[in-house]
């Protein structure tokens, strides 16, 4: 939805007319000091919670479990099912551009990256609230997935919700040698050609890909600074693109075009057309094999290299009208209760971001009891080596230059 | 003094009778015959493959449990679309799409009618700037206009489910008034006259001559009006703030994401489902072949 997009950022610089001083320190913080007062104010709260609505396993899960447990605790909490979470932010940012500070009809949003980046320099969320919640005690302060969320500093304005890894699949039945880095995988690429692609950036999982391909030809991600700075892009990306070109006539279609989104590399995987697919999601594949939309022979494949991890997480605009009832959904949502329904391969299947050494003996075992997905390995295995992302601004440079650089994209 | 206000002339077309009756001059001349006939009945019906087609993969891959490249048809069926597609809040947003579609059409219905009878009957000041006005709504692109209109909604504190009506309404209008402005050009008040002269009321008039004779257009401008209201996903979603989780949005969602065909099949389909019904019931009402327009 490039529209949507391209109307968050209009409405981003109407904004930035408004309020010049944007990018200093002006960020709405919560008005409570106590706990016990937000309780107070949440109990019979209606919670809005936008959230992207293409996770069938998700949306159950919100509301079939998370729902109920906030019902307990007095709050109602109503899922807003959208197709692209800068649908939320447009709510927002119209609201607060129309002056409506205090009674705002988004309430919770699903978000990391670029869309909760966006959300910071219109300074549209809430922050310092993260605190407050009893059940942060569990997430380590020190866990650099959590304190940064592609290199936007945190603090306080979203709590954790989810980790994902990049996740590299394929079918064994068919690729019966893996490849063991992102190197080896690339050279599999041009041994088989036609066999392999990757969604054109700048799609999301596109996108990320670029940045494990990056972090190859650089040598590790140890070589590739997390700030970006011009002087950077123009030393590390030409063999970054040379690679890529030079990959290309052995992709799906000989290169000459490439899937859109991750969806259609997903549905190219599915139908057998590629041995290869990769996700930000890797959750969701326990579910697409046992339903048959992928091969039964789906495998995750294990990189040397390690691949780029994140997390996904809970903000709360700075206008909502309900950000108690919010606060107290999120707070539900980090109990070990939630997390280990959560992390259930049949539930959602989704990594926790609870720090197991915070965890006492019981709730240990909780986690531990969890069913092993026949496809995806723990996430400690998963998650072994794994990469920090890039800092945001890198993103839309490297799809730049994507673009320029391979034939298909110009 | 009582008039039967039920011996009001017969409609033109009389309905025809296998019977021929006195005075009845045969097959009319716009009755094709033989081969023209046949040309008629093939395109119907090429006509009808035309729009059933693209139904067909939607419906196989409703009731398909795995469908993988490149087997021509599921290669397992079942019904895990449907119970998935009530589990997402299909039939929740299937009623909720339905009223508001029924809301749009009751009230841009009327707006249309008035308007159009002011533009044809000449009571409308500046007539030619009036319906430049009407018909704005088609010029400009529903997203922009959704975004402009929702700051001016929010800055006026109107709450969103009434500004959605309100929006979709204004929508809907250049339509009601299109189809209701040729069906006012072609009306002849004539009937309501001579009733007036019989000693019926205003009222009365209005609801047992004029708006029976306009039915069929009425009828027609509230299907129109209607579409506008269920198809909407960008209203929807801008000015009506999430508070009104219609049918379009519980599918585009479901669409953005991988492993959802049957469902987002299923809701298609269900999102097809009423019109066609109202089309079906508009195509063979009794008063189909009366006052035509």
């Amino acid at each position: 939805m490039g529209a949507i997009a391209l109307a968050v950022a209009g409405l981003l610089t109407l904004n930035a007319c408004t309020t010049p001083d944007s990018s200093s320190d002006t960020s709405t913080l919560a008005t409570y000091t106590e706990w016990n007062e937000v309780l107070a104010d949440a109990d019979g709260q209606t919670v809005d919670l936008w959230m992207w609505g293409g996770d069938e396993q998700g949306n159950a899960y919100v509301d079939n479990v998370l729902t109920p447990a906030a019902a307990e605790r007095g709050v109602t909490l109503n899922r807003v099912p959208i197709a692209d979470t800068g649908e939320a932010l447009n709510r927002m940012l119209s609201e607060v551009q129309a002056g409506r500070t205090d009674d705002g009809s988004v309430d919770l949003v699903w978000v990391n990256g670029d869309n909760f980046r966006t959300g910071r320099e219109a300074n549209a969320w809430l922050c310092e609230w993260t605190s407050l919640l009893p059940n942060m005690e569990l997430v380590s302060s020190a866990d650099p997935l959590l304190t940064e969320d592609f290199g936007t500093p945190v603090n306080g304005c979203e709590a954790p919700w989810n980790k994902a890894q990049f996740t590299f699949a394929y079918n064994s039945d068919v690729v019966t040698d893996p490849p063991t880095t992102v190197a080896g995988l690339l050279e599999w690429a041009e041994d088989h050609p036609g066999r392999f692609t990757y969604p054109a950036p700048p799609d999301f999982t596109g996108s990320a890909f670029l940045r494990h391909v990056l972090y190859s030809v650089s040598g590790g991600y140890e070589n590739v600074p997390a700030e970006y700075t011009e002087a950077d892009f123009v030393d590390l990306t030409p063999e970054l693109y040379d690679t890529l070109a030079g990959v290309a006539p052995f992709l799906w279609r000989g290169g000459d075009t490439y899937p859109a989104d991750s969806d259609q590399l997903n549905s190219l995987y599915a139908d057998g057309q590629v041995d290869f697919t990769m996700t930000y999601g890797p959750a969701t594949l326990t579910q697409l094999v046992e339903d048959g939309t992928y091969p039964a022979a789906t495998k995750v494949l294990s990189l040397e290299d390690g691949t780029l991890g994140n997390a996904s997480f809970l903000a709360i605009p700075a206008n909502a009208a309900d950000a108690a009832g919010a606060m107290v959904v999120t707070d539900t949502a980090l109990s070990v209760e939630q997390q280990v329904a959560k992390a259930d391969p049949a539930t959602w299947g989704q990594f926790t971001v609870v720090d197991y050494d915070k965890l006492s003996e019981n709730d240990l075992s909780a986690f531990k009891a969890l069913p092993e997905s026949p496809v995806v390995p723990s996430f400690d295995v998963l998650s072994t080596d794994a990469n920090p992302e890039l800092a945001a601004e890198w993103v839309p440079a490297l799809d730049e230059g994507w673009r320029t650089s391979i034939p298909a994209g110009r | 003094m009582s008039v039967s206000l039920r011996s009001v002339p017969p409609p033109a077309s009389a309905p025809r009778s296998p019977v021929r009756l006195q005075g009845d001059p045969g097959r009319p001349l716009t009755t094709s015959r033989g081969m023209s006939r046949m040309a008629r009945q093939g395109l119907a019906l090429l006509l009808i493959v035309w729009f059933a087609l693209p139904l067909v993969p939607l419906v196989l891959w409703g009731l398909a449990e795995q469908w993988s490249f490149p087997a021509r048809l599921p290669t397992e069926w079942g019904l895990g679309g449907v119970s998935s597609a009530l589990a997402a809040g299909g039939a929740e947003a299937f009623a909720r799409s339905l009223t508001l579609g029924l809301t749009v059409a009751t009230i841009a219905t009327p707006l249309g009618a008035v308007a159009a009878r002011g533009l044809v009957n000449g009571w409308a000041p500046m007539p030619r700037t009036l319906t430049a006005l009407l018909f704005s709504p088609l010029l400009i692109p529903a997203f922009v206009a959704a975004l402009g209109t929702n700051i001016l909604l929010l800055r006026a504190h109107v709450p969103p489910v009434m500004g959605l009506v309100l929006v979709l309404v204004a929508m809907a209008v250049p339509y009601t008034a299109f189809v209701l402005r040729t069906a006012y050009a072609a009306h002849d008040v004539g009937y309501e006259e001579e009733a007036r002269t019989l000693g019926a009321s205003r009222r009365r008039v209005l609801w047992q001559v004029h708006i029976p004779l306009l039915t069929p257009a009425l009828a027609r401008a509230a299907f129109l009006a209607f579409l506008v209201g269920w198809s909407d996903y960008i209203v929807t979603v801008f000015v009506g703030g999430g508070q009104v989780v219609t049918l379009p949005l519980v599918t585009a969602s479901a669409a953005s994401g991988v492993g959802n065909d049957a469902v987002v099949a299923v809701l298609s389909l269900a999102a097809i489902l009423p019109p066609v019904v109202l089309l079906a019931v508009l195509a063979n009402s009794r008063w189909r072949t009366e006052g035509a327009v």
